[in-house]
């Protein structure tokens, strides 16, 4: 049979018995749509986040305290490394700017009024705000002078401004971190996610006001800019804290730091494999629910065998060889689930297109994205399907005999 | 050798001188068996029939008349004996062989006319010359509406086969068997599912393709007053031919034949 012969019947046949084609169809035409929609929302969170965390720029460095275990492993929390004479020592290399050193306060609550929440409470300076391009969407930032009177105010991250305050306007008011109160003097923008932390779940009081109040003698990062390449900034700093800690480290082990130098750049690189992990888990999913697909072509395509036996008998009788039959019963699975890939795709399409355009209604920051590459791999997982499963239906049909096949009732 | 069966135009040839007969058994038999169970349906068949006859295999049901319709056209096999074609055995052949031989050298006309539905006449009688990859697609169609018209049914050409009656559907059926010039055409109880007068309409194309065309055609039928269209009768009775005989008076299906009914 020729390959035109092949594809008019096997369409003569797919169209002769719509109802039931579709029905077949349905199966793959999910999966790939399920296929082509995990992916397309897989990066469009993945853009959410990087989008967010690329705008802090490479140039920005953090050093936090603690242990790397493997080339990206755990960080180690609860390290009491880095003291604040060491920050003024990473002050003195010429190789980074901005330096601006930050501490953790254990901090419950934030109270205002009834509206309770519960932040991430910093103290900092002002370069820190430079170093992580945050900007103020009402009030202003924290300054020097606030630093230097010790003043008890705060500025809030966008989310704890709306738990406490809703549409209030929150400058000038008072709120308790834990039982002490703080005058609000700014909301920041919203961020989003910087080195793994949701920014916007933070507040920030002067870095002066935190230690008086707490005992903590250590800071728990150390955030700068560098002009320079970060392969240099980052030796700097390793070279003067193994000699201000005495650690004898000429090889560079990170097993042996008890810190850790890291940039954007890095961070991004660690949230992008997360996510691609992610991805890899939704579009498993979704490629069982292929083969869940694949297995109801098989089964539509084994009655359609049993259906037709007095056909193939007759094909056979004029001269069909087991060839011919194998290769029209692969046709028509091939034939449906292409199809079905095909439309599978193009609703997959619009209903990612519909997820986004609601999800950004409440999320702004949320936009439509598609995989270029898994659309062709959902095609190609269709067509490996139809091929797959239409394999034994097509095998059994050309292996009939002829006679029995011409007296089947 | 084999390459000869492929070939029609060098089969002519050796034809002249003193070919081999076109069909000859040599003590075919066929069982069947079930788990350990051995059926035999032919015992020692021995038969000769040449180019050009018109032959009936009668007998009542279960005599094997379908059994040997079935091996003499390449759709079973002999369990034992031997089966010459045109005087070349053919029991080692491979399913792809008898496939090839089925598409060139045989054609069948079934008793439920075995079309396809949801098809015109013309696709049903092209379907034979789709397993003839070699011819192109216009020659296919000018073969499938001569074989058409010479059934009848050029102005039907374009319906579906739904929509034609009994008679007209097996005439469908014997265009299709015509299309690849086969050496010998099969007629299972082609009258079995019509009336008497389409049966009768049924029988004068076959006997015109006989007497006019020349072609080889076996009838397979339990009915006496078919059989007696043809000019030589087997008779065969449990698995054995009990009667062989060529008659000089035929019975011709003529239209007059028809009003009688």
């Amino acid at each position: 049979m020729r390959i035109a012969d092949i594809t008019h019947t096997a369409s003569k046949s797919l169209t002769g018995n719509r109802n039931r084609s579709l029905l077949t169809m349905l199966g793959v035409i999910i999966g790939v749509a399920s296929v082509v929609l995990m992916t397309s929302v897989g990066a469009s969170i993945e853009s959410l986040i990087l989008g967010q965390i690329s705008s802090i720029g490479a140039k920005s460095v953090v050093v936090f305290p603690g242990q790397v275990e493997g080339a990206q492993g755990v960080v180690q929390a609860g390290y009491d490394s880095l003291t604040f004479d060491d920050v003024d020592a990473i002050k003195n290399l010429s190789t980074v700017t901005n330096v601006a050193p930050g501490i953790m306060l254990p901090v419950d609550y934030a109270t205002y009024g009834r509206e309770k929440t519960e932040p991430r409470v910093i103290g900092t300076v002002p370069d820190y705000f430079k170093n992580r391009e945050v900007t103020v969407a009402q009030g202003r930032l924290l300054d020097e002078s606030d630093i230097t009177a010790v003043r008890n105010v705060v500025l809030l991250g966008s989310e704890i401004a709306d738990n406490l305050f809703g549409a209030q306007n929150p400058i000038g008011e008072r709120v308790k971190l834990g039982t002490r109160s703080y005058q609000v003097i700014g909301v920041l923008e919203s961020v989003g996610t910087q080195f793994f932390q949701n920014a916007d779940e933070m507040v920030f009081i002067p870095l002066s006001t935190a230690r008086a109040q707490s005992s903590q003698k250590y800071a728990n990062m150390i955030t700068m800019q560098t002009s320079v390449d970060f392969g240099f900034a980052q030796k700097d700093i390793e070279t003067l804290l193994r000699k201000r800690h005495g650690i004898n480290n000429p090889l560079g082990d990170p097993d042996k730091d008890d810190f850790i130098v890291r940039t954007a750049a890095q961070a991004n690189d660690i949230l992008g494999s997360v996510s691609l992990g992610l991805t890899l888990f939704i579009t498993t999913i979704a490629g069982i629910s292929l083969v869940v697909g694949g297995i109801g072509i098989m089964n539509i395509m084994l009655v359609s065998v049993t259906e037709r036996t007095r056909e193939i008998g007759l094909r056979k009788a004029l001269g069909a060889r087991r060839k011919d039959i194998m290769l029209q019963f692969l046709a028509e699975a091939v034939a449906l689930t292409m199809l079905a890939g095909i439309i599978g795709v193009v609703c997959g399409f619009g209903l990612s297109v519909f997820i986004a355009s609601v999800v950004s209604k409440f999320l702004d920051t949320y936009q439509f994205a598609l995989s270029l590459p898994a659309m062709f791999l959902a095609l190609g997982m269709a067509l490996a399907v139809g091929l797959g499963f239409g394999m034994y239906p097509a095998r059994k049909a050309a292996l009939l005999p002829p006679i029995s096949a011409l007296r089947y009732e | 050798m084999k390459q000869s069966l492929f070939l029609r135009s060098s089969m002519k040839k050796t034809k002249a001188k003193k070919a081999a007969p076109l069909i000859q058994t040599i003590d075919l038999s066929k069982s069947y068996f079930n788990e350990e169970l051995e059926t035999s349906v032919l015992y020692d068949i021995n038969l000769t029939i040449e180019e050009g006859e018109f032959v009936s295999i009668m007998g009542p049901s279960g005599s094997g008349k379908s059994t040997l319709m079935h091996i003499l056209g390449f759709l079973d096999q002999p369990t034992n004996g031997k089966y010459l074609f045109r005087g070349e055995e053919t029991r080692s052949m491979t399913d792809d062989e008898l496939a090839a031989i089925r598409a060139t050298r045989v054609s069948f006309v079934f008793q439920a006319f075995n079309l396809l539905p949801r098809t015109t006449v013309l696709e049903n009688v092209i379907l034979p010359l789709l397993y003839h990859p070699s011819i192109p697609t216009k020659e296919r169609t000018e073969r499938a509406m001569h074989a058409i018209e010479s059934v009848g049914l050029q102005d039907r050409a374009y319906f579906h086969t739904n929509q034609l009656s009994g008679g007209q559907q097996q005439r469908v059926a014997i265009a299709r068997s015509l299309v690849t010039e086969p050496d010998v055409i099969f007629a299972d109880e082609p009258t079995g599912n019509l009336d008497s007068a389409s049966g009768t309409q049924v029988m004068e194309v076959l006997q015109g393709l006989h007497r006019q065309g020349g072609r080889t055609i076996i009838l397979v039928t339990h009915e006496e007053d078919m059989a007696a269209h043809a000019r030589r009768i087997i008779h065969l009775l449990d698995g054995r031919v009990s009667s062989d005989t060529t008659k000089f008076k035929q019975v011709y299906a003529t239209p007059h034949n028809k009003l009688k009914k």
